[in-house]
């Protein structure tokens, strides 16, 4: 994944899960049922509204971080990709969740949350250890 | 070497997510196979975990409990529990005084002494305050008293606050009693009862007597008041299930509507209608107990989502005690077997042709109450409020709203659940759902009826009448009694009718839709006034007052404000010649002989109903 390619995906998720903030704003304005008297669902989708924007944000430090500490190729190929499912899962994991929810808990999809938060740790984690030389031949191609 | 490292960037940052996901795979399965995540749990015999405990999972349902009455039935007594002021007030009542203030401490006690031996005799209660039952109508007081039971005995106290009234009362005012003599202790002291084998067991959540072969009580509770459990069951084997957060998160995918179908909790929402009124109907529905030795020992033995009936059995006008049998409960019930008592709501709705004798699609409580989101005074469902009460099976199509030709304004519930029902000093509307049929009772004074408690000045048989005329369904009146030629049904009921017919009377009376203009009522209610039960006295003081205030007269205000329905005959005297002053004559003072043949009937219908 190019660098430009991480930067315009991690614009689509800010704008997608900002999206969904309109849309909670709306059912919160229709007084819609299912959304007002429903607080597990309530909290999860504000979790996935919430996390997905900031968390598309956080891609966007990521690309911008990747090119500035030269981060080598290999690396920030997966990195990328990493990073931007590791947002998405986050996001769609809470939102999901909570659509789909039992009497106390959010639902199965609620699991995609502690994947996603994995990818995006070991990506940060490696974006901050990972130097313009280190396990990449002298020269090569930065990302 | 290039390959060799971009596997290890691969590993770094996508390994831990995929070792996460093949672990959850894995969990996921092993708690979807796993019978002890979703099959059948022993119930019987779980420890009670206490509303704290389920407030931690179920915030919504702990905070909408929280704001019942259910909740504040029975409490301990200190801080916002206590209703009463204990601050000095005294009660002077059937030749004792009661005073309830505060120890050092600021611990609230009573102390009861009789009011002739000058200040001097032994007093005859003297007890610090323990706990408080109710908070909606009226609080009734706790105190540690040994009374030969040992030192576990518990008595209810003899005086009560009124939180309507803003007063204290004697507990001889709140059941259907004569009064008794002055002076008399055991009179006073008819309703000092042991709180260990009575109140506690549908006041409090799970409790247990622990009556011992010797008299002693060692009772405890799974929790004070009417708590989650109380409806739901003790819960540690629910607590225990759902530890797993795997459990949880797959309800929804496992169970569908896993609330309903989680057989490690009783949830009355997922019952069907007649097993989940059986959970109300354990305290909503007076019964007798298969083994009474049972429940003074160890509780009621039901265990909310199993069968009411097997342990104990609903009390109807009928029902039989002892060998020989024999049917002491007749007076607790109108002559059709309807019960005229409250806490016999359960067999209301039981005797309802809406209930359909419990087969599915019944209706049960739920269908109008709930315990969560609803309104605290009765726990009225929103969404079941007037007329929708009965709008989920009669819809307008079939039955118009007003097609008993009153305009909308008359809900359902004024004909179909009429206030015939005495409870907590006050009338109240019956669980026995039926339609008004004043024909079938003209010529009777044993029962009153939907439409005379609206039209207070019309007889039975005008109301007959007036049903044909509108076209709707009722029996043909017999023929009339003598009186109700010459006395409305309301009228007859209060100079005439039991105890309970005259508090519902004046109830009636009470009510601003009620026909007659107010100082008319008054004038009828004036000899309610003089009534030798002190429950009709309150009755009938409320309504005037509530009379009174529709009048906009404050003469009249406060003269009835003056009155003290348990102060000394003298001085109630003195509040009934005044209101005589200002409303006139009462309805049959121009006829005394009418007046003495309702008084005679009253005095033989003297009726002793107390818990």
């Amino acid at each position: 994944m190019t660098a430009e390619r991480h930067i315009r995906a991690s614009l689509a998720l800010v704008a997608a899960f900002l999206a969904t903030g309109l849309w909670l704003e709306a059912m919160y304005g229709l007084r819609a049922e299912g959304w007002i008297d429903d607080a597990i669902r309530r909290e999860f989708l504000r979790l996935g509204h919430s996390h997905g924007a900031l968390l598309g944000l956080l891609n966007l430090g990521l690309a911008w971080a990747l090119e500035r500490l030269q981060t080598p190729a290999a690396w920030a190929r997966r990195i990328r990709p990493a990073a931007l499912t590791g947002a998405l899962s986050v996001g769609l994991g809470f939102i999901a969740g909570g659509l789909w929810h039992g009497p106390t808990d959010p639902g199965p999809p609620i699991l995609l949350v502690p994947l996603g938060a994995l990818l995006l740790l070991t990506s940060t984690v490696a974006l901050a250890l990972v130097r313009p030389g280190d396990l990449a031949p002298p020269g090569s191609e930065q990302g | 070497m290039a390959a060799g490292r971009a596997d290890l960037a691969f590993v770094w940052l996508f390994g831990p997510a995929i070792v996460f996901a093949l672990v959850a795979l894995v969990a996921v399965a092993w708690t979807i196979a796993d019978d002890d995540a979703w099959g059948p749990v022993e119930r019987r015999g779980a420890a009670v975990v206490q509303s704290a405990t389920c407030a931690r999972c179920h915030p919504d349902e702990h905070a909408s409990w929280r704001r019942t009455y259910h909740r504040t039935m029975t409490q301990e007594a200190r801080g916002d529990a206590l209703l009463a002021p204990f601050a000095g007030e005294r009660l002077d009542y059937l030749g004792f005084e009661a005073t309830m203030d505060r120890d050092d401490e600021g611990r609230p006690r009573i102390r009861i002494v009789e009011r002739s031996g000058g200040g001097e005799a032994a007093p005859i209660v003297d007890a610090r305050v323990v706990m408080t039952v109710g908070s909606h109508r009226y609080q009734q007081y706790l105190a540690a008293i040994d009374r030969g039971g040992g030192a576990g005995e518990i008595w209810r106290l003899p005086v009560a606050w009124h939180v309507g009234e803003g007063r204290w009362i004697h507990l001889n005012g709140a059941f259907l009693e004569p009064e008794g003599t002055i002076g008399a202790a055991d009179d006073y002291l008819r309703h000092l009862s042991r709180w260990n084998d009575n109140c506690v067991l549908c006041h409090n959540t799970e409790p247990r007597p622990g009556a011992r072969a010797d008299g002693r009580f060692e009772t405890a509770l799974g929790e004070i008041g009417i708590a989650c459990e109380a409806c739901h069951g003790p819960a540690e084997a629910h607590i225990e299930r759902h530890r797993s957060p795997l459990r949880r998160v797959l309800a929804a995918a496992i169970e569908g509507r896993a609330h309903a179908a989680d057989p490690s909790i009783a949830a009355p929402s997922g019952l069907t209608g007649a097993r989940a009124s059986e959970v109300c109907g354990r305290c909503h529905g007076n019964r007798i107990a298969r083994d009474l030795g049972a429940v003074l020992r160890d509780g009621d033995g039901f265990l909310p989502g199993e069968e009411l009936a097997a342990v104990s059995r609903p009390i109807f006008a009928d029902s039989t005690l002892g060998d020989p049998p024999e049917a002491p409960f007749g007076e607790r019930f109108w002559p059709d077997g309807t019960p005229r008592l409250s806490a016999y709501e359960y067999q209301g709705l039981l005797l309802s042709p809406c209930h359909q004798g419990g087969a599915e699609g019944g209706l049960g409580c739920g269908d109008c109450h709930s315990m969560h989101r609803a309104d605290p005074a009765m726990q009225v469902r929103e969404d079941r409020r007037g007329a929708a009460a009965c709008r989920g099976c009669h819809d307008e199509a079939a039955i118009p709203a007003g097609h008993g030709g009153h305009g909308e304004s008359v809900t359902c519930l004024e004909c179909h659940m009429p206030r015939i029902t005495y409870g907590l000093v006050q009338g109240m509307i019956t669980h026995r759902i039926a339609s008004p049929d004043p024909g079938a009772l003209v010529g009777r004074d044993d029962q009153p009826d939907a439409c005379t408690l609206c039209h207070v000045d019309r007889s039975r048989a005008w109301a007959a009448a007036a049903m044909a005329g509108l076209g709707l369904r009722g029996s043909a009146p017999g023929p009339e009694r003598e009186a109700e030629a010459w006395g409305s049904r309301t009228m007859l009921d209060l100079l005439g009718g039991d105890p309970i017919q005259r508090v519902l009377a004046a109830d009636a009376l009470a009510r601003p839709r009620a026909t007659m203009e107010p100082r008319s009522r008054i004038a009828w209610l004036v000899g309610a006034l003089e009534d030798e039960y002190p429950a009709v006295r309150l009755a009938a003081t409320r309504a005037i007052r509530e009379n009174a205030r529709q009048s906009g007269d404050r003469a009249l205000q406060e003269a009835i404000a003056a009155f003290d329905f348990l102060g000394p005959v003298d001085a109630r005297l003195v509040v009934v010649d005044r209101l005589r002053e200002l409303v006139g004559p009462g309805p049959l003072d121009a006829h005394p002989e009418r007046l003495e043949a309702l008084a005679a009937a009253q005095e033989r219908q003297l009726i002793w109903i107390g818990e």
